[in-house]
């Protein structure tokens, strides 16, 4: 069972005001601020490329500043909200996790893969806004990254206890934690307004069934996070498989060829993503 | 319609007794403002009433109650309100509360020299920074634009001025509230600023009229592009703001002005645009109304669109054409 008191763990995960990123990023990122003439879209690629970016983004256009929170959940909508200089100086204050670079590394390109992943099955399904699932896609993880942060040793525990027990590394969360990485990521996007959608998909990706406001793009972000695990794609903290959803995989119904349409896309991006780094 | 008053030279009124200290004054202004001496504060209101000066510098006496007091109630009415005064303090002037002297800038009479002019010119600077933002979007309004337009027009700029506002509004607010309308003018606000300043990060201007009327300025080439942004930008931003089963169906139930029931369709921005190389502006109003037209015309279109004026410019070289 946990030792870790609840209050606290949410306490201090809601004080948490930036989420560091991988060095990779950080040393594209330089070149990026110094370039003099950036374009929005360039920029606003760059960003969506990077969870812990995209979240600061986000965090800030929908702040109470701006006066519309729990709005915007797509980087080129907050890039054009925010304005390139406001953007810049965002960027300006991103920082590295030094610790942990292995799994920190792995959890990136796992991330990556599920933004494009969700995406292309977002784009499959036609929604209105392939983007905005994209961006669940993305952040779906981002509790791990808290955790980490904020518990190193307890995280290394859980994931050794993962690996030991072989269960997942949501059932070794709870039990280190007393809460999940889903938990966590869905309390942070709360605290810092992300809209309702948007927090749905992160607290339920490992339980599609119990969205209510968002169910397909919550089962497309489940679905994706496994077809990412089954290619081996990144690291997420473990490596079993789990079994996808079947009401969830039932509710997105894609063909046979759609899957594998999905999976070269992710792979097409994936290769273009190391040509980056 | 009235030409506007935009003297080369700023005014400056001056409230002073001290013959002395009133020429060092004059002195220090000469070559950039001009500036107008009173002696005393009643004497000096007809004038100001009358004229808005630039700026306000009063010398403050130890004993005289009463010219604060008129000082005070002047600055109380938000007509006033905007005018800087800035005070020149007696030494030893003992003040225990900035209520009871309503003033935005004040300097020591010891240090009149040293800083006087540095004083007076950052507070006609601020206080030009700040005229009128608009509390939604925090953006200039209508006496900075038509200051931003006429300045261009003086020094004889080429420049497009562009028109925007936003289509089924008002139905939406209804539907929605004000609230929620609101959000709708801030981030409309925020693209238009954004993506202007992108395309041109300097001497651009952004202002907003009031309501859904918004303008922008931006060099003659460039004034397209962006307004083709800005209408990009709004339709793919403006779903988020409807409730998804409203988007699904595309239109919204609502009343017209009239109060009768109806359906709308989903928000689009109708941008006019005019450039000065199409033919020559004296006054910024003519702009403005011809803006106005070409955004007029623009809504006529169903969903977002740009209109610019061609007609002027086409019979500028049609005439050419035939002098040749």
């Amino acid at each position: 069972m946990s030792n870790i008191d609840q209050k606290l763990l949410r306490h201090k995960v809601e004080n948490i005001n930036t989420l560091p990123t991988v060095p990779t990023v950080l040393k594209r990122l330089s070149a990026i601020i110094e370039k003099p003439r950036i374009t929005m879209v360039e920029i606003s690629n760059f960003i969506s490329n990077d969870p812990a970016l995209t979240s600061k983004v986000l965090k800030m256009v929908n702040s109470a500043i701006y006066g519309f929170p729990g709005r915007i959940s797509s980087v080129s909508h907050a890039t054009m909200l925010l304005g390139l200089n406001v953007i810049k100086g965002l960027l300006l204050g991103v920082s590295v996790f030094e610790l942990m670079q292995k799994t920190m590394n792995g959890l990136y390109e796992h991330s990556l893969a599920c933004a494009v992943v969700s995406r292309t099955i977002a784009q499959k399904k036609g929604l209105k806004d392939p983007e905005e699932v994209s961006v669940a896609g993305l952040l779906h993880d981002i509790g791990k990254v808290v955790l980490m942060l904020e518990f190193q040793k307890e995280y290394e525990a859980a994931m050794k206890e993962a690996q030991t027990k072989r269960i997942s590394i949501f059932e070794a969360e709870q039990n280190q934690f007393g809460a999940t990485h889903a938990h966590v990521g869905s309390w942070l996007a709360e605290k810092w307004r992300f809209p309702r959608n948007l927090i749905e998909v992160m607290e339920f990706h490992h339980r599609p069934a119990l969205a209510k406001n968002a169910p397909l793009e919550t089962a497309i972000v489940h679905l994706a996070d496994i077809l990412v695990r089954a290619r081996g794609c990144g690291f997420a903290g473990e490596n079993l498989v789990p079994a996808v959803h079947p009401a969830a995989f039932e509710l997105i119904a894609l063909a046979e060829a759609d899957i594998k349409d999905v999976l070269k896309e992710m792979e097409n991006n994936m290769e273009a993503a190391e040509d980056l780094s | 319609m009235p030409q506007p008053d935009y003297p080369a030279m700023k005014t400056v009124v001056v409230i002073c007794k001290d013959i002395v200290l009133t020429n060092a004054i004059d002195r220090s202004l000469k070559g950039s403002c001009q500036s107008v001496v009173f002696s005393n504060m009643p004497s000096a209101l007809d004038y100001i009433y009358n004229s808005i000066p630039n700026l306000i510098v009063i010398n403050i006496l130890k004993d005289d109650p009463f010219s604060i007091n008129i000082l005070n109630d002047f600055k109380n009415d938000p007509m006033f309100h905007q005018i800087p005064v800035l005070a020149i303090l007696p030494e030893h002037f003992n003040l225990s509360h900035w209520d009871s002297l309503m003033i935005e800038d004040y300097i020591w009479k010891q240090d009149f020299e040293k800083d006087f002019i540095l004083r007076a010119n950052l507070c006609m600077m601020r206080s030009e920074r700040i005229v009128e933002i608009n509390p939604l979007t925090r953006l200039p309004g209508n006496i900075s634009i038509n200051r931003e337009l006429q300045e261009r027009i003086v020094r004889n700029e080429n420049f497009a001025f562009g028109y925007a506002d936003l289509d089924s509004f008002k139905p939406f607010n209804d539907r929605y509230g004000f609230g929620r309308g609101d959000e709708v003018i801030k981030i409309t606000g925020r693209l238009i600023l954004n993506i202007v300043k992108s395309k041109q990060p300097q001497g651009s201007f952004v202002g907003h009229v009031g309501g859904d009327d918004f303008v922008f300025i931006i060099d003659a080439g460039l004034s397209e592009e962006a307004a083709a942004e800005i209408i990009k930008a709004f339709d793919s931003i403006i779903p988020t703001f409807y409730d998804a089963g409203d988007f699904a169906q595309g239109f919204i139930k609502s009343f017209d002005r009239k109060g009768k029931a109806s359906t709308f369709p989903v928000m689009s921005i109708s941008i006019g645009i005019v450039e000065t190389r199409a033919r020559l502006f004296s006054h910024y109003g003519e702009i403005v109304q011809l803006a106005a037209e070409m955004k007029k015309f623009a809504k006529q279109f169903q969903g977002s669109c740009f209109k610019s004026d061609r007609r002027i410019g086409e019979e500028i070289k049609e005439q050419s054409r035939k002098k040749k």
